[in-house]
């Protein structure tokens, strides 16, 4: 994956400028991750709004908080992809905590285009993590995913996998360590 | 509950993926704050986790985000008004929601995390206060367990308006918030923490400003609208 390689190490490059409060390299770096940044927090919050925000928020966080990228703490891109989706949580639980509790989570991103977790991702998400995902059982997998992408709670993974809430959270709890080992390999 | 390396290592994995939630998540985040193995763990997992992220469909924001982020950045007129929140028709302080209404309205959190953990008999704490509008931190915050000051460097704070002065105060874990004094701006604020009031600060790390009348808050509780919250970090 040379291409990807040369990618971060732009995108390494961009960060540093940006801690020396270089404006155009940030600006660069906006149109470099923004796109897959708004992607990202639109799936996992399935309202634009929000998912707007939640993008500007985290560009204000890496404008403030650039220089203290350290390489243990993963790519650039997804150290910038991290931050926007520890924010659109965020949002999201503040969002939740408002509404009535009549407006179902569920109900509002079931909107007809796909199921909770579409195929698509489900295949990406095991290419990434080299093949690691594929040994974990369906139900662990599934959870782990929708966990991810959608920001389900335990609550709603259990009413979206129609299983109870504490077999929910061992799947979840399980799958993770399983997909730890494998990834130590 | 003791941070054993099983529990860091299952809570880790739950915490980047978003599945813990609540007090559980906000107690994580202490122990993150306290010890680097735990980070590490945290960034395995956000290492890790952070693939499926580069997988997902692009799409271009719209316009206004950039330009939206621009204005917070750097807006024209730097310095205007400060976000006045979390205050209720009845001019008590709403607890609960302090850290959420402050968060969307004013603040970005400095995070400042070191990779060597300090020797525990000269723990320090350090943060800023910023807000989300103006590149340069209002105060700078350092503290010092050997020197047991608590201070407060000026850097873009500018003067409360006429009639009225900031209150420094320490938000505990529980219960009402404690009184640091009216800080002066244009000087360094320092204050001198007693064993209890330091206990209080190293286990919630969180402090606040609010707008007082001159002299500060004349019930001992913050009465005006909370500035500015902030959570320091150990270095």
């Amino acid at each position: 994956m040379v291409a990807m390689d040369v990618e971060q190490h732009e995108l390494m490059g961009l960060l540093i400028a940006v801690a020396r409060e270089d404006r155009a390299a940030f600006q660069r770096l906006y149109e470099k991750v923004s796109g897959r940044m708004f992607g990202l927090c639109l799936k996992l919050a399935s309202q634009r709004d929000l998912a707007e925000e939640a993008v500007q928020d985290a560009f204000v966080q890496i404008w403030h908080n650039a220089g203290e990228y350290h390489n243990e703490r993963g790519a650039p891109l997804s150290w910038m992809l991290t931050i926007a989706r520890y924010r659109t949580l965020d949002l999201m639980r503040v969002r939740k905590a408002k509404q009535t509790s009549g407006d179902s989570h569920l109900e509002h991103m079931e909107d007809g285009r796909e199921g909770p977790l579409d195929v698509s991702l489900r295949s990406a998400g095991a290419a990434e993590l080299t093949g690691c995902l594929e040994e974990l059982s369906e139900p662990q997998r599934d959870s782990i995913l929708l966990s991810y992408y959608r920001g389900f709670s335990h609550d709603e993974l259990s009413e979206a996998l129609s299983s109870p809430v504490g077999t929910v959270k061992s799947w979840i709890r399980r799958g993770l360590m399983a997909l730890k080992r494998c990834l130590e390999r | 509950m003791k941070k054993t390396p099983e529990r860091i290592e299952a809570l880790a994995a739950e915490y980047v993926l978003g599945s813990l939630r609540g007090h559980a998540r906000q107690r994580f985040e202490r122990w993150m704050m306290e010890s680097v193995r735990v980070r590490q763990e945290v960034w395995f997992w956000e290492e890790k986790l952070g693939h499926l992220g580069s997988r997902i469909e692009e799409e271009a924001p719209p316009a206004s985000v950039w330009s939206g982020i621009e204005q917070r950045l750097w807006p024209q007129n730097r310095g205007a008004k400060p976000a006045t929140a979390a205050n209720d028709g009845a001019g008590r302080w709403l607890w609960p929601g302090w850290s959420l209404v402050a968060t969307a309205a004013t603040l970005v959190l400095a995070v400042v995390l070191l990779q060597q953990p300090a020797p525990r008999d000269d723990q320090r704490l350090s943060g800023a206060i910023v807000q989300a509008e103006m590149t340069d931190p209002l105060w700078l915050v350092s503290e010092s367990a050997r020197e047991r000051q608590l201070k407060l460097r000026p850097v873009a704070a500018t003067a409360a308006e006429q009639g009225k002065d900031y209150e420094l105060w320490i938000v505990p874990e529980n219960g009402q918030p404690v009184s640091l004094g009216v800080m002066p701006v244009g000087e360094t604020y320092q204050v001198t923490l007693d064993d209890k009031t330091r206990a209080l600060l190293s286990s919630s790390r969180t402090l606040a400003i609010s707008l007082e009348p001159v002299g500060g808050s004349p019930t001992g509780a913050p009465t005006g609208p909370i500035l500015h919250v902030a959570r320091l970090y150990e270095l």
